[in-house]
């Protein structure tokens, strides 16, 4: 489904990937755990080509993302392109990034006709807020209206980005709720977060990434139980304490 | 707060929430306010009984007809000005903000260029371009011609004072309107991109409403200020308000009182505008009410 394969990505001098590959096959969960710095972000944000990549590629369906290959090279696609592709990947902000001056059905219908923002936003159990503006919304309910934002493309694929850090602890639940109604649907996703609880119940995998590649990976209770290496030890004993 | 150990000791047997509550007195607001008060009394009084306001004079003229269509003048060049510069602006605007540096420069250049040149100056350029070019035609640069005209019958006083009017508030509307654009959140444009809309719907749906918020103040006070900058134009001899006015004082050297005509009119207009910009920023503030 989603293939990424050797990618390098560099702020100026600082290499945030060093060679990132990662698999996800079809309505598998894939949880991305990580210090904060170790690039794991910004892998998410080069999947739907937000960054583009310096080295590598990455393919959903077989279709290059960002590129076309033509001869021996890969020819950066127009924006347009990019725009029509981005709809296959759904992508949940951190900080929702909601359109405050729609309401939350006209955020979704945006992208969707009437009826599909109205089933979107019942399906996050929002169908009585439809006239709500964003900043009438708790954090929970915002980030709610942005997971079905998301969904009303229709996308192959949903992106989280921390979803939960902007959250009040009491708002986290409600959100997590809605991911895992989402898992349990089929719904391919891949999500970055610091909610090992959620990691370990939904998760089919979870890949540990640190310093820019990925260090360790494999089933929660292996990954969380029995990590192999040193690095993801010393960062789940930190996050468990 | 019900605990005892916030209560100060000294107090612990009253109850302090059962006494009333006396708000702060500012008695030197009263003082400033009979100030004010004296001072406008002051000045109405002498509107009244002072002859050389001359009131009947300026009651003969405030809805003359020569005065009605010298408001109707102003009110045309400040609208034209306005949606024309305005629209210009905008694209001035989006040049500016292009990645392309060439299109950015063309963009940088057209403000520099017009904000460096006053606004009568410009004018007079427009209203004398015909003796510059007496012709221009329509063709292939350097090669043959296909129409050409006279600039003389092309451009009309009132065409140039509409072009100069605009040309020069499109300069300072791009500023305004690139102001009010990279005030809107990046994150905005990266949940639009991430949606895939499409980089026009962008701008128009997702970026300039929001933009609107911090573009209209700036914007009401240009129109307002093109509105009465308009009498700049009384140079070219177009009757605009504020040079019928001073066509009739030319005459009757009532100067006074016909001021008071074009203050009047600029005034009352000045509070239509205002009026409706408070409407117009209440309805782009929707999504900010709680």
């Amino acid at each position: 489904m989603i293939e990424v394969l050797g990618v390098h990505k560099s702020f100026g001098t600082l290499e945030v990937l060093r060679g990132v590959s990662l698999e996800v096959a079809a309505g598998e969960v894939v949880v991305v755990l990580g210090p904060s710095g170790s690039g794991k972000s910004t892998l998410l944000r080069t999947i739907n080509h937000l960054e583009k990549v310096d080295r590598g590629y990455i393919t959903i369906d077989g279709d290059l993302i960002g590129y076309r290959r033509r001869g021996g090279k890969l020819h950066e696609l127009k924006e347009r392109e990019i725009l029509k592709q981005r709809k296959d990947i759904g992508f949940v902000f951190q900080n929702f990034n909601l359109f405050p001056h729609l309401t939350a059905l006209e955020n979704i219908a945006e992208v969707a006709d009437l009826a599909d923002a109205r089933h979107f936003l019942g399906r996050v159990g929002l169908a009585d807020k439809e006239d709500a503006y964003p900043r009438q919304l708790s954090g929970g309910q915002q980030q709610r209206v942005a997971i079905a934002r998301a969904l009303a493309t229709r996308p192959k694929v949903v992106l989280f980005d921390e979803p939960t850090s902007a959250l009040d602890p009491e708002l986290v639940g409600e959100v997590l709720d809605v991911m895992r109604d989402l898992a349990r649907s089929g719904t391919t996703m891949v999500v970055v977060t610091h909610e090992i609880g959620f990691a370990r119940e939904v998760a089919d995998r979870i890949v540990f990434i640190d310093g820019g590649v990925i260090v360790e990976q494999g089933a929660p209770d292996q990954v969380l139980d029995h990590p192999v290496q040193e690095r993801t030890r010393a960062f789940l004993s930190k996050v468990l304490q | 707060m019900t605990s005892g150990t916030l209560t100060p000791p000294s107090t612990k047997d009253d109850d302090l929430s059962a006494l009333p509550v006396v708000p702060a007195r500012h008695p030197w607001r009263w003082v400033g306010v009979a100030f004010v008060l004296v001072l406008a009394a002051q000045f109405v009084h002498g509107l009244v009984t002072n002859p050389a306001w001359d009131w009947p004079t300026f009651a003969r003229y405030f809805t003359a007809e020569s005065i009605v269509t010298a408001v109707g003048t102003t009110i045309f060049l400040t609208v034209s000005g306005t949606a024309l510069g305005f629209a210009l602006g905008i694209v001035v605007a989006v040049l500016r903000m292009s990645k392309s540096p060439f299109l950015s420069a063309v963009g940088w250049t057209y403000i520099w260029a017009f904000r460096s040149i006053p606004l009568i100056v410009q004018l007079l350029f427009w209203f004398n371009i015909s003796y510059l070019y007496q012709r221009l035609s329509l063709g292939i640069p350097f090669g043959p011609e296909f129409v050409s005209f006279e600039t003389i019958s092309l451009i009309s006083p009132m065409g140039a004072a509409v072009l100069g009017l605009a040309l020069h508030q499109a300069a300072y509307a791009a500023e305004i309107v690139r102001s009010g654009v990279i005030s809107v959140d990046r994150g905005q444009l990266e949940a639009a991109a991430a949606l895939g809309i499409p980089r026009f719907r962008q701008f128009r749906r997702i970026v300039l409403p929001q933009a609107m918020r911090s573009i209209l103040p700036n914007a009401a006070n240009e129109v307002i200020s093109l509105f009465k900058g308009t009498s700049v134009v009384s140079v070219m001899a177009i009757g605009e308000l504020f040079y019928q006015v001073q066509v009739i004082y030319g005459r009757n050297a009532r100067v006074v009182a016909l001021l008071m005509v074009a203050t009047v009119w600029y005034i009352i207009l000045t509070t239509l505008l205002s009026i409706g910009q408070h409407y117009v920023e209440r309805y782009f503030a929707r999504g900010d009410r709680r």
